[in-house]
């Protein structure tokens, strides 16, 4: 009896602590810490070259998966020299319109430049920053801001 | 003897005539004498009137009408920055991006007969009222104001060795005048603003007359907030009269001074 | 000499004991009731004629309402029902029947009479003070039949003048950006309208996205980001005239535009290669400067109205917060260090005060602070609000405010709205559509 309590007690300690570092690390849909992970929104260059990047709440640092995404604009890019592109920065509407348009225009820049570092000429990538003026996702959900957090490459015609 | 009257009639008439000057309320007339308010006479031009927005409908529907064509309803930037991109706008470059800016930014592909909202004739712009006599200050009508009567506060003698009124009848006399003091919202709530009123009553708690004490404060300029919340102190002492006073030792509170103190009010 | 010394000081001595001896009481509490206030309607004298569109007849009523609508939207003061006043509005303008206007509990009335002829309007009023049974301004105006809302507000100001002892702000314009569509392809729009939603203009077509303009001291320029041609720069629009011009045109988006106070350059974000500065622009001579040179988003400046300050946004601590620098932008202070992000600073005309949008979690709020940061005071919060813009007289904000969107983005609306500094009278301002980015013009008549 003693024996089967303290086994008990032992299981339950271990089940809590399972749960709570389940829920630690448990991902919400798509979005990882805030940066969205998904691919709904997400359109393609050419296939396997998706369009587009997503950032974290207020910042522009490129994460791993922003960085694959660009290597594979860049490697496009050099196999289409004639190609030219226009990088859109994106905030969602949790911030003030003025400081997203700035925000939007370096996180577009901020793709530019690694696009750069991987042999795109500068003078092929122009940007523009939208700030919060062009929602992907116009729901006012974490989902939708998440995805709205963004720049995307276009092609210039 | 004789000398000795004149002499004391004389110093007597001295130290009267000191002490009405030392006692500001004894000469002062009372405060709201009312002004002889002219009305000024105020031109209002037509000046800052949008004349072209009637025309930017008439637009409108041009635009639509051919919105193929159109391009935008602005005028184009100014020649694009043919600077390199890595070139700031320096102090000594601005002459020459003044003449790009002032180029007019008449585009080619927007066809003549679209006009461009901004494009207004000057014709159409111009009101024909004449502008800027917005100050014509003539003075149409002279108000006519009627002289309150001047009233001395006569303090007599027998007045004096009044203590006040006990603590029940003050305040029964400030929660009646806390009912009918409006306190002007408008009024900043971080400046000490305090409004001394001296009343002198009638028996049945009547104003005969009202008087602030601070009240060459009032036309002071900067001062404009002492006045109105003066105004409003004398306002809530009239609504109120008759005054809740007791019913007796009327020589003990026929003269009475009230101190309006919103600060706390309005700090909210 | 004795008896002579002993009258002396007796007299003295009363004439000291009466102050002694006065009953003072200390009254520290009142109503925070409005104001009771009747506007009666103005007399229209027989002998006018009607002019084009205006109808004179009604003209004494309506500009009576417009008077009331005013004075109602300030929460200073409470315009009575018509319906009470007992007195015909050509007698109360003589000479009122205090008794009678008392008896509806009214502190104060206004009267007045109109008159059109020879393409002329001439208005009168008075203001009285009823419980000292006397008048406290009187005015006449004169100007063309068309412009009888002016002169209404111009009538709100004096009146809110003389009762409140500050400025009034009735006679001014607001421009903001009229809104319509759906969320993620808004048609935007510059609009004009007076302070209190009559006679929207729109400006322009909504081609192009267009954002938050400004007027200049005159109110005749309006500086504001248009994305022509998708080249986001700052324009420069003359209400007058219709011509509109580049002001920014930088190799990179300029925006978060501004006039100095003495309305002779414009100050404005640059943004270049992912960072975002503070530049000034002179109007006249073009002549461009550098004022803030950091790694970090500079934007959203706003000058003092000495123009010897300027305050802007920067996150240049990592998160968005607001700072003061010499307009030179030497002394670059930090000033908001509370938690929250705050942005869009805006002086208020008095100098005293500096408005601001602040972020906390996941909260919006419109709050005022002294210039040095110190004494934050938080007027209003809800799900998104921002851009405050002040009054002429510094003592109202107007700002936007955004709701939240359901699953599909429906619902979602943009309003205009005010607010007292004191975090009174929250009020929604009335506006033909949806409405952002407002920017309160000073007062026309000066």
């Amino acid at each position: 009896m003693k024996f089967n309590t303290k086994v008990k007690n032992i299981l339950l300690v271990v089940f809590a602590t399972l749960a709570l570092s389940a829920c630690a690390t448990q991902k919400k849909a798509g979005i990882d810490g805030d940066v969205y992970t998904g691919k709904d929104t997400v359109e393609y260059l050419a296939s396997g070259v998706p369009d587009r990047i997503f950032f974290a709440t207020n910042k522009s640092s490129l994460t791993t998966a922003a960085r694959e995404t660009l290597r594979k604009q860049a490697t496009y890019l050099r196999k289409n020299p004639k190609l030219n592109v226009t990088i859109e920065g994106h905030a969602d509407e949790r911030g003030t319109r003025e400081y997203n348009l700035a925000l939007g225009e370096r996180r577009a820049n901020a793709a530019k430049d690694y696009m750069m570092t991987y042999g795109v000429s500068g003078k092929r990538i122009s940007v523009i920053s939208y700030g919060k003026e062009k929602p992907v996702n116009t729901a006012s959900t974490p989902l939708a801001w998440s995805q709205n957090r963004r720049s995307v490459t276009v092609k210039v015609k | 003897m004789t000398k000795g009257l004149i002499f004391s009639v004389s110093f007597h008439l001295i130290m009267i005539l000191l002490t009405a000057l030392t006692l500001p309320f004894m000469i002062r007339e009372p405060i709201d004498l009312p002004p002889i308010v002219s009305v000024e006479l105020i031109q209002i031009s037509d000046k800052t009137n949008i004349p072209y927005a009637p025309k930017a409908r008439k637009v409108i529907e041009k635009v639509k009408e051919e919105e193929k064509r159109v391009v935008s309803e602005q005028a184009p930037p100014a020649a694009k920055a043919k600077e390199k991109p890595d070139r700031i706008p320096l102090p000594n470059e601005s002459k020459k991006e003044k003449k790009i800016i002032k180029k007019k930014q008449n585009p080619e592909e927007i066809k003549p007969e679209i006009r461009q909202s901004s494009e207004f004739e000057k014709k159409e712009i111009i009101d024909t009222n004449e502008i800027a006599a917005l100050i014509d200050k003539a003075k149409e009508i002279e108000a006519k104001t009627e002289r309150e009567e001047k009233k001395l506060t006569q303090s007599s003698v027998k007045n004096s060795f009044a203590s006040g009124l006990s603590l029940s009848e003050e305040d029964a006399l400030r929660a009646q005048i806390f009912g009918c003091w409006s306190i002007p919202l408008g009024l900043p709530f971080d400046e000490d603003l305090l409004v001394r009123i001296k009343l002198q009553l009638k028996k049945d708690g009547t104003i005969l007359t009202s008087e602030i004490l601070d009240h060459e404060r009032m036309n002071k300029p900067g001062q404009k907030f002492y006045k109105i919340l003066a105004e409003s102190a004398l306002r809530a002492v009239r609504i109120c009269q008759p005054l809740k006073v007791p019913p007796t030792g009327y020589e003990k509170w026929k003269n009475i001074q009230l101190n309006f103190n919103p600060t706390e009010m309005l700090k909210g | 000499m004795q008896r002579i010394i002993v009258i002396s000081l007796l007299i003295l001595y009363f004439s000291t004991s009466i102050s002694n001896a006065l009953i003072k009481v200390d009254i520290t509490r009142g109503n925070l009731d409005p104001l009771p206030i009747a506007v009666s309607p103005l007399h229209v004298d027989p002998s006018s004629t009607n002019h084009k569109d205006v109808k004179v007849k009604q003209l004494g009523e309506d500009i009576s309402k417009i008077i009331e609508n005013n004075f109602r939207s300030t929460g200073l003061f409470n315009p009575l029902k018509k319906d009470a006043f007992v007195q015909k509005p050509d007698i109360a303008h003589l000479k009122p029947r205090f008794e009678d206007w008392r008896l509806i509990k009214a502190q104060a009335l206004v009267t007045g009479k109109l008159l059109i002829k020879d393409e002329k309007l001439k208005i009168e009023f008075r203001l009285w003070d009823l419980t000292a049974s006397k008048e406290m301004v009187a005015l006449a105006f004169t100007t063309t039949p068309s412009n009888w809302r002016r002169v209404a507000h111009i009538i709100s100001d004096k009146i809110y003048e003389r009762l409140t002892g500050e400025e009034g702000y009735f006679d001014t314009r607001i421009i903001y950006v009229a809104e319509s569509g759906p969320k993620d392809k808004r048609k935007k729009q510059l609009a004009i309208m007076d302070q209190d939603g009559a006679n929207t203009k729109y400006l322009t077509l909504g081609n192009e996205l267009v954002l938050t303009p400004r007027f200049n001291p005159a109110n005749q320029l309006v500086t504001y980001l248009s994305y022509f041609r998708n080249l986001p720069r700052v324009y420069l629009l003359d209400i007058e005239t219709g011509i509109q011009e580049v002001v920014g045109n930088f190799p990179g988006m300029t925006f978060a535009p501004r006039f100095s106070p003495d309305g002779k350059k414009i100050i404005m974000s640059f943004a270049k290669d992912g960072n975002s500065d503070i530049y000034t622009m002179d109007l006249e001579n073009r002549i461009v400067e550098r004022i803030t040179d950091h790694s970090a988003i500079d934007t959203s400046p706003s000058y003092s109205p000495d123009g010897k300050y300027i305050c802007f946004n920067s996150d240049r601590s990592g998160l968005q917060q607001i700072y003061v620098m010499k307009s030179d932008g030497t002394n670059v202070k930090r000033i908001t260090f509370g938690d929250g992000l705050y942005g869009t600073p805006v002086w208020s005309p008095r100098g005293d005060l500096i408005a601001f949008t602040k972020v906390r979690k996941g909260k919006f709020y419109i709050g005022v602070m002294r210039t040095d940061g110190t004494g934050e005071r938080l007027l209003t919060e809800n799900f998104y609000q921002e851009a405050p813009s002040w009054s002429p007289n510094g003592r109202v904000l107007v700002f936007y405010r955004e709701t939240k969107s359901g699953s599909q983005g429906k619902g979602f609306t943009a309003k205009l709205w005010s607010i007292d500094i004191t975090g009174y009278n929250e009020r929604k301002i009335k506006t033909e559509t949806d409405a952002s980015d407002p920017s309160w013009s000073s007062t026309l008549s000066k």
